[in-house]
Order: C-alpha cells, then sequence, then structure tokens
C-alpha cells in the first residue's frame, strides 16, 4: 500500500502537540495553578466560587472578632472598675453606718462616696469608637444624664435593644448590655442605690446609711452576674476565633487542592514536556530534508 | 508485413508517449505544494498489433491520457469531519473570549465582588455606625452591580462577535459557491471519465472542502457536475448555478440567514464556521444571559426587600438598595445601586441608629435561597461550571475530531499526494524511456542509410 509521502502535515501536529503540553506544563509551573480559566476544570472553578466567598466571609469573620474583642474587653473593664467603686461604697458605708464618726468625718465619707458615684455614671456614659457602651442600641445618645426629679438622680436615655455580631456563618455573638439592665435595674438598681448612700450618708441616718449599704451590695451582686454576659462573650470569640483559624487552613488547603498543581508533578511535567518536544523537533530536523536527491548523483 | 518505417513508428510512438509521462512527472513536482492537487499519472495503452499476411506486427505505445487518482469517498468524509471540527473550533474559540470574566483569579469577577460584598456587610455589622464601614457597603454594592454588567457586556461582546461571523461567513460561503458553480460549468464540458476529472476537479475539490469548513455540506454528483446543498437541503450550487444565501438583521437585531427564495433558514444550519457562529449566538449565549439575568434580578429583589424590613440611619424605612430593570432580560446589563448616600443602607432593626439588627436579614439575601430555590453563590457557580463545560466541551470535540481528520487526510494523501522520491524514480524511468526511444529512432535512421547506400557503394 502506498502510504502519505507528505510527511509535514504529521511532524507539524505532532510538534504542536509537544508545544501545548510544553505551554500548559510551563503556565502551571508559573502560576502554581492547574485551573487558571473554567475549562480547565468547570467543576473545580464552580467549587471556587464557593471557596472564595467563604474565604473572604472567614477573613471578615476574624477581622470582627478583632474589633468586637477590644468593644467587650473595653465594656468588660469600665464594669471591673465599677464594680471596684461599688465595693469601696460598701466598705465606705459599712464604716458610716458604725455611728462613731464626727459629723465632718460623715460628710467627708459622703463627699467620697459620691466620687463613686460620679466615676460610675462616667463609666456608664463611657463611649468606644464614638459609639455609647450602654446606652442599648441607641448608641449616639448619652445614656445617662442627671435629673433631679427622678428617685435615682439620673434618667436612661437609652433603649433596652442588644446588638449581635456575626462571627461565623451561623455564630453571632452579643456585644452590649443595655445600661437599664446594668445601672438602672429595677431589682438592684447601681445609681439609685449610690445616691441613696450618698443621701443617707449626708442626712447622717445610721439605719438609712445600713439599708442603702445593703442596697449597693445587692447591686454589686447583680453587676458581678452581668458581667457574665460579657466574660463569655470574651469566651466564645476566643474560640470561634481558634476554629477560624483552622477554617481558613482548610479553605487554603481546598483551594490548593481544587485548582493548585502539586510542585513535583509540574516540574515532573515540564520536564517530561521539554523532551517530547526536543524529541518531535529532533526527528522532523532528521526525517524531512531526506529525499531520494540527496543520494542521486548530479547530472553530469 | 512490418519494415523500417513500422519500427520507425513504433519509436515515435514511444518518443511521444514518454515524452508525456516526462510531462505529467515534471507537473507533479511542480504541484507538489499545490493544496487540492491530486497527483497525475501517464495512462499508456498497447496499440493494437497490425497482422499482414499472417504475420504479426507490435502496433507499439499511445499515451491515453493523465489520469489523476483520487478518492471522492474520502473527499466526502473529509468534508463532513472539516465542518463539525470548523463547527466545534468557533464555538470554542468564541467562548474562550467569555472565560476569563468567570475566573476567579482575575479578582473582579461576580464571585470575587459577591464576597466582598458579603464581608462588607459583616464589617458594618461590628460597627455599624461607622460612616466609613457603610460606605464600604455601597462601595462593594457597586462593585457588584458593576461585576454583574462586565460578566453580562463579556456575554454580549462574544454574542456580536458570532454574530459577525454570521455576516462574514456567508459571504465567504456565495464567493465560493458562485467559484464552484462556474468550475462546475467548465467541467462538463471539458471532464471524461477517463482522467478523473483533471486541475479544474483539483480546484473544485479544493473550493469545496472550504466550504465545507463554512458550512455542513451534502455534495451528490449529476451529470451536471456536482449539487451541493447545506445540510439540511437548501440549494447552494446546482451544476453550472449558484444560489446566494443573504443575510438580513432580524427583529433581536442578530442577522438572519436567508436562502436565495428569502425564507429564514437559520435555525436549520449546522456544521462549519456558520453553524457554530449561529449555535453559540443563539444557544449557547442566551442560555448563559438568561441564568444571569434571573441571577441580578432576583438578588436584586430579595436585598431590596432585606432593606426595607430595616431602617437607615436617620430611622427611616429602608428603601430600595438595587436599582434593576423591570425587564428580566435587562437585569444584569441594567443593575445599578440605587441610592448614594451611605446613610440609606437600612442597617437598623429598631429604627436607632446604633442598631446593627437588620445586617442580618441583609447578609441573608446573599445566603438565603433566591425564587430559583439556589442560592446566589451556588447559582453562580452553576454557571460558571456551564460555561467552562461549554468551552471545554467543544475543543475536546475539536481535538477528537482533529485525530479523525488527521487519519483521514493521511489516508487521502496517500492516495492522492506527490512524493518527491516516486517523481524522482519516475523521471529516472522515464529518461531512461525516453533515451531507449531515441536511440530505437537513430538505429532506425542508421539502417535506413545503410540500407539506401546498399545500392551505391556495394555495401560491405
Amino acid at each position: 500500500m502506498r502510504i502519505d509521502p507528505n510527511m509535514v502535515p504529521n511532524m507539524l501536529a505532532a510538534i504542536q502537540q509537544s508545544q501545548v503540553s510544553l505551554n500548559t506544563a510551563l503556565q502551571q509551573v508559573a502560576t502554581g495553578k492547574s485551573v487558571n480559566v473554567p475549562p480547565d476544570s468547570p467543576a473545580a472553578a464552580a467549587d471556587m466560587v464557593q471557596n472564595t466567598i467563604e474565604t473572604a466571609n472567614v477573613d471578615q469573620y476574624t477581622q470582627n472578632i478583632g474589633s468586637v474583642t477590644s468593644l467587650v474587653q473595653t465594656a468588660d473593664s469600665a464594669l471591673s472598675s465599677v464594680v471596684t467603686s461599688l465595693t469601696q461604697a460598701i466598705s465606705l458605708g459599712t464604716e458610716g453606718a458604725n455611728g462613731t464618726n464626727s459629723a465632718a468625718n460623715q460628710q467627708a465619707i459622703a463627699t467620697q462616696v459620691q466620687g463613686l458615684l460620679s466615676s460610675v455614671v462616667s463609666q456608664a456614659n463611657l463611649s468606644y469608637q464614638g459609639a455609647y457602651l450602654f446606652g442599648g442600641t441607641a448608641s449616639t445618645t448619652t445614656p445617662y444624664t442627671a435629673d433631679s426629679s427622678s428617685p435615682t438622680g439620673y434618667t436612661y436615655n437609652g433603649n433596652n435593644d442588644v446588638n449581635s455580631v456575626q462571627i461565623g456563618d451561623n455564630t453571632s455573638v452579643q456585644v452590649n448590655l443595655p445600661g437599664s439592665q446594668i445601672f438602672s435595674n429595677s431589682s438592684a438598681n447601681v445609681l439609685g442605690s449610690l445616691t441613696s448612700l450618698v443621701s443617707a450618708l449626708q442626712s447622717g441616718n445610721t439605719a438609712a446609711i445600713g439599708t442603702a449599704t445593703n442596697a449597693v451590695s445587692a447591686a454589686l451582686n447583680y453587676v458581678s452576674q452581668q458581667r457574665v454576659v460579657y466574660g463569655n462573650a470574651e469566651t466564645q470569640l476566643n474560640s470561634q476565633e481558634t476554629y477560624l483559624q483552622q477554617e481558613t487552613v482548610n479553605l487554603a488547603s481546598q483551594e490548593n487542592s481544587l485548582i493548585g498543581v502539586d510542585e513535583a508533578t509540574a516540574a515532573t511535567n515540564l520536564s517530561q514536556a521539554e523532551t517530547d518536544n526536543s524529541a518531535a523537533l529532533a526527528a522532523a530536523a532528521k526525517v524531512l530534508p531526506n529525499t531520494l536527491l540527496s543520494y542521486l548523483a548530479p547530472p553530469s | 508485413m512490418g519494415g523500417l518505417n513500422t519500427s520507425l513508428l513504433i519509436g515515435m510512438q514511444a518518443l511521444d508517449a514518454t515524452q508525456g509521462a516526462l510531462d505529467a512527472t515534471s507537473n507533479n513536482i511542480a504541484n507538489a505544494n499545490t493544496p487540492g492537487y491530486t497527483r497525475e499519472v501517464a495512462q499508456f495503452s498497447e496499440t493494437p498489433e497490425t497482422v499482414s499476411s499472417g504475420e504479426v506486427s507490435g502496433g507499439g505505445v499511445s499515451l491515453d491520457g493523465l489520469q489523476s487518482i483520487r478518492d471522492e469517498l474520502l473527499n466526502l468524509q473529509i468534508q463532513q469531519q472539516t465542518s463539525q471540527q470548523s463547527s466545534a473550533d468557533t464555538q470554542s474559540s468564541t467562548l474562550q473570549q467569555i472565560q476569563s470574566a468567570f475566573s476567579t483569579s482575575s479578582g473582579d469577577d461576580l464571585a470575587s465582588m459577591m464576597s466582598a460584598f458579603s464581608s462588607s456587610l459583616s464589617q458594618l455589622s461590628a460597627s455599624p455606625t461607622s460612616s466609613a464601614a457603610q460606605q464600604g457597603v455601597l462601595s462593594a454594592g457597586q462593585n457588584l452591580a458593576g461585576a454583574f454588567q462586565s460578566t453580562a457586556n463579556a456575554l454580549t461582546s462574544a454574542q456580536t462577535y458570532a454574530d459577525g461571523q454570521v455576516t462574514q461567513t456567508v459571504a465567504q460561503i456565495n464567493s465560493l459557491t458562485s467559484q464552484i458553480a462556474q468550475l462546475n460549468g467548465q467541467l462538463t464540458q471539458t471532464a471524461t471519465a477517463s482522467n478523473g476529472g483533471g486541475t479544474i476537479e483539483d480546484q473544485r475539490d479544493e473550493l469545496v472542502q472550504q466550504l465545507s469548513a463554512l458550512t455542513g455540506i451534502s455534495v451528490t454528483q449529476t451529470n451536471e457536475g456536482e449539487t451541493i446543498t447545506t445540510g439540511n437541503g437548501t440549494p447552494l450550487v446546482m451544476g453550472g448555478q449558484a444560489f446566494t444565501l443573504q443575510t438580513t438583521t432580524g427583529s433581536d437585531g442578530m442577522a438572519q440567514v436567508l436562502d436565495s427564495n428569502g425564507n429564514n433558514v437559520t435555525a436549520s444550519i449546522q456544521g462549519g464556521t456558520l453553524g457554530g457562529a449561529i449555535q453559540v449566538r443563539d444557544q449557547t449565549i442566551p442560555g448563559f444571559l438568561t441564568q444571569l439575568n434571573t441571577l441580578a434580578s432576583q438578588f436584586a429583589t430579595a436585598f431590596n426587600a432585606a432593606q426595607a424590613q430595616g431602617f437607615d440611619s436617620n430611622g427611616n424605612a429602608g428603601q430600595d438598595f438595587f436599582s434593576v430593570p423591570a425587564n428580566t432580560a435587562d437585569a444584569a446589563s441594567g443593575i445599578t445601586v440605587a441610592i448614594s448616600n451611605p446613610a440609606l443602607i437600612a442597617v437598623s432593626s429598631d429604627g436607632s441608629a446604633g442598631s446593627n439588627g437588620n445586617i442580618a436579614n441583609l447578609s441573608a439575601a446573599l445566603t438565603n435561597a433566591l425564587p430559583s430555590g439556589q442560592t446566589p453563590a451556588s447559582s453562580y457557580a452553576n454557571l460558571v461550571f456551564q460555561v467552562g463545560t461549554a468551552e471545554s466541551n467543544a475543543s475536546a470535540q475539536s481535538t477528537a475530531i482533529g485525530l479523525n481528520l488527521q487519519q483521514l487526510t493521511t489516508q487521502q494523501g496517500s492516495i492522492s499526494a506527490v512524493s518527491t522520491d516516486e517523481e524522482t524514480t519516475n523521471l529516472i524511468r522515464f529518461q531512461t524511456a525516453y533515451e531507449a526511444a531515441a536511440r530505437i529512432v537513430s538505429t532506425i535512421q542508421q539502417l535506413n542509410t545503410v540500407t539506401l547506400d546498399m545500392g551505391t557503394s556495394g555495401g560491405y
């Protein structure tokens, strides 16, 4: 049977084929990716859509945890200093109630407690990055303002709402407690009990001082209980941060297995493609110039 | 009985025949690289012997002509495969243009913008009163709308490219069919069954081959030459007459193909550049566009509904965040962000500025299932999968047909292609034959001289 005398098209096809492999191998080594456009692997490209979104979300959750953690810590340390103030107030109240103080000393104690009250109010009106921490969601209004008509001496201007921040696809953390729940709760009113203690000390009524001191004590217990919310939030934030770090690693490894290349394989493929390409070129160079004419003597 | 003159005659015939064979050989060598050329072989036959007075003498050789060596059936197969490959190539190259718009590595594709929008909302939830975070959501929303637009634009510009190919290809088809018709006319005058059509048929086969790359065709041999129709039967060439295709702009602004009677045959054309371009323009890309538009429209509606559930920073009920054309077909290309003031984002669930309660609803618009039954992300991922598969299928098809075609072309080459080695061998063969025939003539001439000299010089 006659064979196709024209070897050029087949040779060219072989050379082109080896160049395509060479380009692919080179691109994979250079980019470190096996999927650069969707047709390289439609399924991997589709999975990458979800991976991209997840990765961005996890990054953002991690950032949220950073900013929420400092918010929660600020609020917690504010409550911590409130607890300190209340403890001091209780010991001052106990001292004022023992009936051995001079009137001047009694007034001095009252002034000290008044100072503690102001400090508690300033903690209650603490703001973080321009937003009041204890005003519920009304974070732009000063939560507590002095009001002589109020029995507690202060009016609450905030609301009773709380904010939650998403720190995971299905996880969110409560980041604030409204002041109405901490400082002016009806059952254990921090500001009210301190105000009563100040007026009891000023009046010198030992029994009233005792009652007021007990009320401050109750308020202290209550505030300590409420602080647990922030403590829990911090614990939750820490554990979620650890989880998200793991998730970041998982997503990165998923991305790598979807569209990445194994460097050793890629390097092997590249050198294989180089060898194939050289072989195709060498074969063409050897075979193509060979014709019968090379062996015929030139016409004499 | 034979005489010297008979031998001289035979010698002359041999010279003539060998001369013809040498012509054929040199023509083969000259056209070794001419596309469509099929090698020609000189056909010799014995001239009938003469019987005179019981004596038989050979009649010499005669050159019957030059036979083109070709296999019509193989040509038909090659034409069919060429049509299919060319269709797959056209689809593949058009679809390649849209791939980068769907690749996450670009960083400005829909998936990246969706994720940026999602994380901007998440950031806002951590600091609901921060105007920087609000501005971040607004910008990410604008980028997302921009990504919808640019993805839609990438699809429509590929569609326009395919549309341009339709018009261009129809013009090329018409030019080829008129040339083929002309050659058909010449062939019926000159062709004889014996010579295989010769160079005119070579030219025509080459043109038909080119035509098959442009559209799927069906070729039948008739007394008046070849009849060529599209795969669906629309006549292109009948004997010496060409039927021109026309294009007209359809109601959707795309070129429609009309046959010579003005009937719209667009939908029935398959194969070749024309079939591939029509397929990708009228089927593949519109399918992608519909999905993208549905996604844009449903997502915008869901997000606006979430906005309406909350209150903006001024305590007013949330207004539409995205503005999307009422006609779903324009949704992706026409989606924009409706608000320009970041304070209008409905962050709050209770009306106070510090609340972030409604962000959960806004984020849910990105993660909850749309009326289509899929979340925006999975709906888009599905589209990416289809876009990728369409291109990889087309190029895989092209590669597979390419291998088949290479096989067929090799087979065709083994029958019809010129081998310079073979022709060189023939050259030597016919050179020797010519020298031998010339020797006959000179020998007879010498013998004639000897015979004539017999009377005068007394001979030997």
